[in-house]
């Protein structure tokens, strides 16, 4: 295909998402990775370099070229002034489940088999609002209806462009399990005339757990045993079958995979962590882990990470000890903590999330920030690329016009790779420009309503395209 | 008057012995046909294929063959002659997706309406096998050795008002489920399941819909698991029968699964897959899955795929686009939300959508895409036509594309001699929005044709007064309306073993379509009953809800 045309289906494709940002004009021409952009004169919250007043930031290729005091940049450089705003990295939230068409398989309890990757909508709405809360990373995961859950993906929000840009290059492939209430299925009636699910204990969840192990640990070794005949050169031999739920789960046994734990108590989170010792793997992160402060030294020495709320409790029994000074006692006895919204809404506002940890547990400044930033990075094994601004980086950025951890402050731009992916002044210009367009399409012929038709049916939820989502959630524990 | 009484005994005992003597003489279902069927339209306008067209000339049709077309054929002298001055002869057209001669689904289960539930704590059951069905360890909606073939049956009403929309012969395919079966590609008339089929298996199809009652996969994301899993296990399958059978001394035989296996021809390509996608995620979803397994994809529905089209061409994956166009099918109210942007646009594509795939090169042929009024079915070709479609490629996609997509194209989709003799016959052109269908042959036979719609815009086919059977449960009422039409606004009123009373909530859609709420009393009760239906020329019938009751049915018409 012609570049242009390719710029015209870019330019339909953009036009078709409601609400979408719009790289009219000024961008368009210099589209892409390969564009230079230099941020002028800004407060530069660097995250692991202190704090930097009348900085520039250069970005190149989509990477973070350079960061100091008056660079200079080509002459076809987009250049942002960002004289009195703030730029800090792009947020990642470990927890989440926007653009997911489906959230939960909830008929089984071990569906390792399931992947977030498949059922991905770059479409989805949310994505653009959490843009505009800074937001450019999201770790989107299954839900937790099951002790262990689906593959999850780490996206990068390049709101507008296919699935396959989305996708985070590189980031290590991680999973969902769950414990407790979720999914021993605790909060749910059972539907009658359909048998109730197994487990319905904490004692269960861990044996569905131990059990799915064992099988995957024999999984291993009938095709270690088939490879080896292989090896040895018998040829008459029928290769054992391969087992897309066991695939992920030897992954984990072999370190390759991330293990995303939902969890709540104490005493599930010493199981998890004694179960991985056993069978020899790690968990990556704890999810949640309300009572994360009660085992933190624990927690520690597994090294797990743990991404959790910054103070929501007593929403269910499991949920009653929890303290909002979680993030700072675990922080002090060296986990690495992350603050996560598992919510669409509160995606939004991460780093009031954030600046909530400087109030109980007095938290610095950066160590503020580094809850939604380089912490979340490292507990998805993606702080090589984002996290923080360095050079080399990823040019993931947020500029503010205010500290970010102010509650009056609000994102004026949000960069992905160098490009312009949320503009409050453009999508402020293009208002107009879309209520014009809406008023031209409501005259379309297929979009007048038939006279003195039946009155309109109740608003479809958010997913009308499946409506096969776990429908029992409360809509904040994923 | 005893005599006269004899008489009539007599003439009773006649007609009824010559009754009986009648009545076995059905033809005998196979054997030669006794009266031959040869039609020859003389004079007509021929379009052989799109771009072809013989502006003058006669076709003639012999035993359910095209013998002859052309501007100097000669009708033979012993056809019938269908004078064909001011008529158009087209390739019977085709619907490329259907469910046509397929039983409606059976509904599922709801929970609670079965026998009482055992709690029994178990992580899966394996799905009971129902008395007398098939042995499968696969549940219902997951089972591909399901043939279109073994399911079909001649005639009813879907059948009908496809063949008098113009629709000759069709792809059908059971709709519900994830592999929802394969498909057979069938003639629109025949007595018998066997005379419609044409082809069979034609491919596989998926639907993509999860399985309820807690049955895996319940979600999208189980599905895509589920499918990926089931290929994997044919590709093994294949493989380990190849093995087996070569020596099957020293090794287990691999397990006989009936689903497992009808996939084998799925992955090695010799069958393509119908994926049922709309939406640009669905298409490139389905796109992704077809690469990743090697399959020859189809894409079916395909709203959205001309935002695909640089990748549809490059894997030469055809669509069989439908013609159930979004419309907004409810008024706005006041205090109802508005409707995305994206909702709005989405409609409005979907007009312009077979335009622009022809026009980048992407092969498609027009299904019905379970539209409620066939009617719709030609009215939208000519939407699309209106949006940028030329006609030449809209009669394609009725016709040879749908034909060379499903594999027939050696026996159907052009007027040449030697094809089946399956032709729509039009006064005026087929995409003029008031073309007439004057004729339809199916295998070389003319069928009937329901009268045609009085559809034309803004003429009031309601108005008038209206003479309707109503029957709700064991209660059978006549009731007479008058209707007054104005555009799409309906008033008047109704009378009769229902009581009387003026409709409300009233209105018609262009193709007939009804509907309108009036109180009526049943058993002493006043209630509301919600009639809706469809008006086909001076018929019109529909179902009426009655609060409280089970839905009932009514037919009616309206003497001139």
């Amino acid at each position: 295909m012609t570049k242009p045309v390719r710029l015209i289906l870019l330019f339909l494709a953009l036009g078709g998402i409601s609400g979408g940002q719009a790289l009219s004009g000024q961008t368009a021409p210099q589209r892409g990775a390969d564009a230079e952009t230099l941020i002028r004169n800004a407060t530069v919250l660097t995250i692991t370099r202190g704090t930097l007043q009348n900085a520039d930031i250069l970005i190149k290729g989509g990477k973070i070229a350079a960061v100091g005091p008056n660079l200079k940049a080509g002459a076809n450089a987009r250049v942002i002034d960002a004289t009195g705003k703030f730029v800090m990295p792009g947020i990642i939230d470990c927890h989440s489940h926007s653009m997911a068409d489906a959230i939960n398989e909830s008929t089984l309890s071990v569906t390792s088999m399931a992947r977030i990757g498949d059922v991905l909508n770059p479409t989805d709405v949310d994505l653009y609002r959490e843009l505009a809360g800074g937001v450019t990373t999201l770790n989107v995961l299954h839900g937790s209806a099951n002790a262990i859950g689906g593959q999850n993906a780490v996206v990068k929000i390049k709101y507008g462009r296919p699935v396959s840009e989305f996708i985070f290059p590189g980031a290590p492939p991680g999973i969902k399990f769950a414990l407790g209430e979720n999914p021993k299925r605790s909060n749910f009636t059972s539907i009658p005339g359909q048998p109730r699910r197994y487990p319905a204990t904490r004692m269960g969840v861990e044996e569905v757990i131990r059990e799915a192990f064992t099988r995957a640990r024999d999984y291993k070794m009938a095709w270690d045993e088939y490879r080896a005949a292989v090896a040895r050169g018998e040829k008459k031999i029928i290769p054992p079958r391969r087992d897309l739920q066991l695939e992920p789960l030897v992954e984990v046994l072999e370190g390759k995979r991330f293990v995303h734990a939902h969890c709540y108590r104490a005493e599930e989170i010493l199981m998890l962590l004694n179960l991985a010792d056993e069978f020899g793997f790690k968990i990556r992160t704890l999810q949640h882990v309300l009572e994360g402060y009660k085992v933190a030294k624990e927690i520690a020495a597994h090294g797990a990470g743990a991404s959790i709320f910054a103070d929501n409790w007593a929403y269910k029994i499991e949920a009653y000890d929890a303290i909002p000074y979680n993030a700072a006692i675990m922080l002090r006895a060296g986990v690495n903590v992350s603050i996560n919204s598992d919510s669409d809404e509160r995606a939004r506002r991460l780093n009031i999330e954030a600046a909530k940890m400087m109030r109980y547990g007095d938290l610095t400044e950066e160590e503020a920030l580094k809850l939604i930033t380089l912490n979340p990075a490292i507990q998805l094994g993606i702080e090589k690329r984002v996290g923080s601004i360095e050079v080399g980086k990823d040019a993931d950025l947020a500029i503010w016009n205010g500290h970010p951890l102010s509650v009056y402050s609000r994102v004026e731009t949000t960069l992905i790779d160098g490009e312009i992916f949320f503009d409050r002044q453009q999508d402020l210009a293009r208002r107009a420009d879309l209520e014009r367009e809406r008023a031209a399409l409501e005259q379309a012929e297929p979009n007048r309503p038939p006279a003195r038709g039946e009155a309109p049916a109740t608003p479809r939820g958010r997913r009308p395209a499946y409506g096969h989502d776990d429908d029992l959630w409360d809509g904040e524990d994923h | 008057m005893q005599t006269d009484h004899r008489r009539l005994s007599a003439a009773l005992l006649i007609l009824a012995s010559i009754a009986s003597l009648a009545l076995p003489q059905t033809p005998p279902a196979t054997g030669p046909r006794i009266t031959p069927h040869i039609y020859a339209i003389t004079n007509a306008r021929l379009v052989a294929q799109p771009g072809a067209v013989i502006e003058r000339g006669t076709i003639v049709i012999r035993d359910g063959l095209i013998t002859a077309v052309g501007a100097n054929v000669t009708a033979p002298a012993d056809a019938r002659i269908i004078d064909g001055a001011g008529l158009t002869v087209y390739p019977g057209l085709i619907d490329a997706c259907s469910t046509l001669g397929l039983p409606a689904p059976q509904p599922t289960p709801t929970p609670g309406s079965g026998p009482p539930a055992t709690v029994a704590v178990q992580p899966v059951s394996p799905p009971a096998a129902a008395a007398g069905a098939p042995n499968s360890t696969r549940p219902v909606g997951f089972r591909p050795e399901i043939l279109a073939a073994d399911l079909i049956r001649p005639g009813g009403e879907q059948i009908e008002a496809a063949r008098s929309a113009g629709i000759t012969a069709a792809l059908t395919a059971p709709r519900d489920g994830i592999f929802t079966g394969q498909s057979a590609f069938i003639n629109l008339a025949g007595d018998t399941p066997q005379e419609m089929v044409i082809h069979s298996p034609v491919a596989l199809h998926i639907g993509f819909t999860p399985l309820r009652g807690g049955t895996y996969p319940g979600s999208l994301m189980g599905v895509w698991a589920a499918l990926r899993q089931m290929l994997l296990d044919a590709q093994r399958l294949g493989e380990a029968e190849q093995i087996y059978d070569r020596d099957p001394k020293g090794l287990r035989r691999p397990e006989y699964d009936r689903s497992v296996a009808a996939l084998i021809p799925v992955v090695k390509r010799q069958m393509p897959v119908v994926m049922y996608a709309d939406t640009e995620r669905e298409i490139r979803r389905a796109l992704d899955f077809a690469q990743e397994f090697n399959l020859r994809a189809i894409i079916a529905g395909g709203t959205e795929a001309w935002r695909v089209t640089d990748r549809l061409r490059e894997l030469k994956v055809p669509v069989l686009l439908s013609l159930n166009f979004p419309k907004r099918t409810t008024a706005a109210v006041p205090e109802a939300d508005p409707e995305p942007l994206r909702i709005l646009r989405g409609r409005v594509d979907a007009l312009k959508t077979a335009g622009r795939l022809a026009g980048a090169g992407v092969r498609f042929a027009f299904q019905s895409g379970a539209l409620t009024n066939m009617a719709d079915f030609l009215g939208n070709v000519a939407k699309a036509v209106e949006n940028g479609l030329s006609r030449d490629d809209a009669l394609r996609a009725l016709t040879i594309n749908a034909a060379e997509i499903l594999g027939v194209s050696d026996r159907l989709g052009t007027l040449e001699a030697g094809k089946i003799a399956n032709l729509t016959v039009t006064r005026g052109d087929l995409f003029d929005r008031n073309r007439r269908i004057s004729y339809v042959f199916i295998d070389g036979r003319p069928v009937d044709l329901r009268p045609p719609a009085a559809a034309a815009p803004g003429a009031a086919i309601a108005t008038g007064t209206w003479t309707l059977k109503v029957e709700l449960g064991e209660v059978e009422a006549d009731i007479t309306l008058t209707l007054q039409q104005e555009g799409p606004v309906l008033r008047g009123s109704m009378q009769g073993a229902l009581g009387a009373g003026s409709i409300s909530n009233a209105s018609v859609g262009p193709a007939g379509e009804i509907r309108f709420t009036v109180p009526v009393t049943v058993g002493g009760q006043t209630t509301e009953a919600t009639f809706s239906g469809t008006i086909t020329g001076n018929e019109m019938r529909g179902t009426v809800q009655v609060v409280g009751r089970s839905p009932g049915s009514f037919t009616g018409t309206k003497p001139q």
